[in-house]
């Protein structure tokens, strides 16, 4: 590696030493009890598939060039070099990791394996090594943003022709579009995916709560945050921010995408609107009788996949499961669920970059819980993680069918006749009990 | 019928996100310079993504084309 490279990396480095991450860099005990927690490791037990492994990797850098003991002592905390063959183990830390946070809620000083992923990210960017296709997709995202102006009329005219399957799960009241687009002053702006699977049912069930809602014409999803590139990340989030400002919207309402809600609500700072995702709106929309679903309508037993950007680090817990407990009377947690879930192990860009054999052998451990739940439907509330899912199901032979929450309940609905108000829920019905947020 | 001369059809309907826009960057070096992928799909947002992914990548979107149900995309190879 040249000097001046080497210059130019450790700058990076040295931006993202914030006392937190000196903190995380300076306390493991090496106590191990990270090591377990690991699906990468659960499934493919491996030393440096372990949390503290990765961590390693940077924090003997770390050693090396911003602590005293690894100038005067670099054999004490195994100080390294940066060097061309070391940026292989910065690899694995950020690109074998993804990213869930799982082993963070073992450690008993709450090391955030993510933030060191983050540096590691920081320092291929900088040397030009990071995956291509992440960056692509990032870029794709930014030049979207610049000249949406040349491709809204056609956007809308896609929206429009998808009205016909919108009425087919929930017939609108006369005059009344299926798909909003561009309303001011709308009470939630829906940020949907490219697909129609991520507008569909969700339209539905917006239109059947009788929400004053409007489709966003961008993409929700972040994938500056999936190359771990924070001006990327912030331009990209830029564009939904500005949206959301010039229509005045009360919420954005994230669809089924962990990343994109993590970035929106954690990321991005205060606005003036609230950011929630749409499993809460649809916990909302039945909490408040707004809608009503028709429990015969399944006829499996369903267990649920805590994604971990909405779960783990977004508190969201119980909501989708007052959901699903309308949906079934046989609904069955995983074994590890809610802050102790397993990742599905297709965070931080994995199913994208397109390494399936790691993907499927990292995650068996998931799949032997979904096993052992005996469900026939795996639901879960974040795209990354259905595909993922999806993959391992078929990679693994299982029958179980991943489904989305929201393609559930808009399949579910009750489309009363005399009047869209449908009657509040009762006593019998499941109860949303809210739990603290996660750490 | 098109009138592009499509050397290559790709049925992207149905694919998750962000996957239409990756098989695209994959299959764009599977055609010469100067010829045309003809891209099936259902995704509302790829009329936006298609054309941003063509000024990234250095190529061009030469035509958009939607029906009910259906959205065609004639992707030209320039580099
Ligand atoms: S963040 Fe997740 S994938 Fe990464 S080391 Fe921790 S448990 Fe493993
Ligand atoms: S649990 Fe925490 S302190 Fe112990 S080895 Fe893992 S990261 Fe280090």
């Amino acid at each position: 590696m040249e000097e001046n490279q080497k210059k130019e990396l450790l700058e990076l480095f040295a931006d993202k030493l914030t006392r937190a991450a000196r903190l995380y860099l300076d306390n493991c005990t090496r106590c191990g009890v990270c090591i377990e927690a690991c699906h990468v490791y659960q499934s493919m037990p491996e030393t440096r598939y372990t949390a503290v492994s990765r961590a390693q990797n940077i924090r003997r850098l770390y050693e090396k060039y911003f602590k005293l003991s690894g100038k005067i002592a670099p054999w004490w905390n195994e100080a390294v070099e940066l060097d061309d063959a070391w940026m292989d183990r910065v690899w694995e830390t950020a690109y074998t990791c993804t990213g869930c946070r799982r082993c963070m809620t073992f450690c008993p000083f709450g090391i955030d394996t993510g933030l060191i992923q983050s540096i590691a990210k920081l320092l291929l960017i900088g040397s030009d090594r990071e995956p291509k296709v992440l960056t692509m997709l990032a870029d794709v995202s930014i030049s979207k943003g610049r000249n949406i102006e040349a491709t809204k009329k056609s956007f809308a005219q896609a929206v429009r022709n998808l009205e016909a399957e919108v009425i087919e799960k929930w017939r609108s009241e006369g005059g009344e579009e299926a798909v909003p687009l561009d309303v001011q002053g709308a009470d939630v702006l829906y940020v949907a995916l490219a697909g129609k699977h991520s507008i569909v049912p969700a339209a539905a069930i917006m239109n059947a709560a009788g929400e004053k809602w409007s489709l966003s014409y961008f993409e929700a999803v972040n994938f500056g945050a999936f190359v771990g590139n924070p001006k990327k990340t912030k331009e990209i989030a830029q564009r939904i921010i500005d949206e959301a400002e010039r229509l005045k919207v009360k919420e954005v309402a994230i669809c089924e995408c962990g990343t994109a809600y993590r970035v929106m609500k954690h990321m991005t700072g205060k606005h003036s609107f609230n950011v929630i995702t749409f499993v809460e709106l649809i916990a909302r929309y039945l909490r408040e009788g707004r809608i009503k679903l028709d429990k015969s309508k399944i006829d499996a037993r369903i267990t649920y996949h805590d994604p971990c950007q909405i779960a783990r680090q977004g508190g969201i817990y119980e909501e989708p499961r007052y959901i699903l407990k309308h949906l079934t009377d046989d609904f069955v947690d995983l074994q590890s669920n809610r802050r102790a879930s397993y990742c599905c192990g297709g965070g931080g860009g994995l199913v994208i970059m397109g390494d399936k054999e790691f993907r499927m052998k990292s995650a068996k451990v998931k799949v032997d819980e979904v096993k052992a739940t005996g469900a026939t439907i795996l639901a879960t509330a974040c795209e990354n993680c259905h595909s993922q899912l999806s993959d391992l199901m078929e990679y693994y032979g299982l029958e179980t069918k991943v489904q989305f929450v929201s393609g559930l309940v808009a399949d579910a609905l009750v489309q009363e006749t005399a009047s869209r108000k449908v009657p509040a829920a009762t006593s019998e019905e499941p109860q949303l009990q809210l739990t603290a947020k996660a750490g | 019928m098109s009138a592009h001369a499509v050397a290559k059809v790709l049925d992207l309907k149905g694919l998750p996100c962000p996957m239409p826009v990756v098989k695209m960057s994959q299959e764009i070096n599977s055609v010469k310079v100067g010829e045309i992928i003809e891209v099936h799909t259902t995704d509302p947002g790829s009329l936006a993504d298609f054309p941003a992914w063509a000024d990234t990548t250095g190529n061009e979107v030469l035509e958009t084309k939607q029906r009910e149900g259906s959205i065609q995309i004639f992707v030209k190879r320039l580099k």
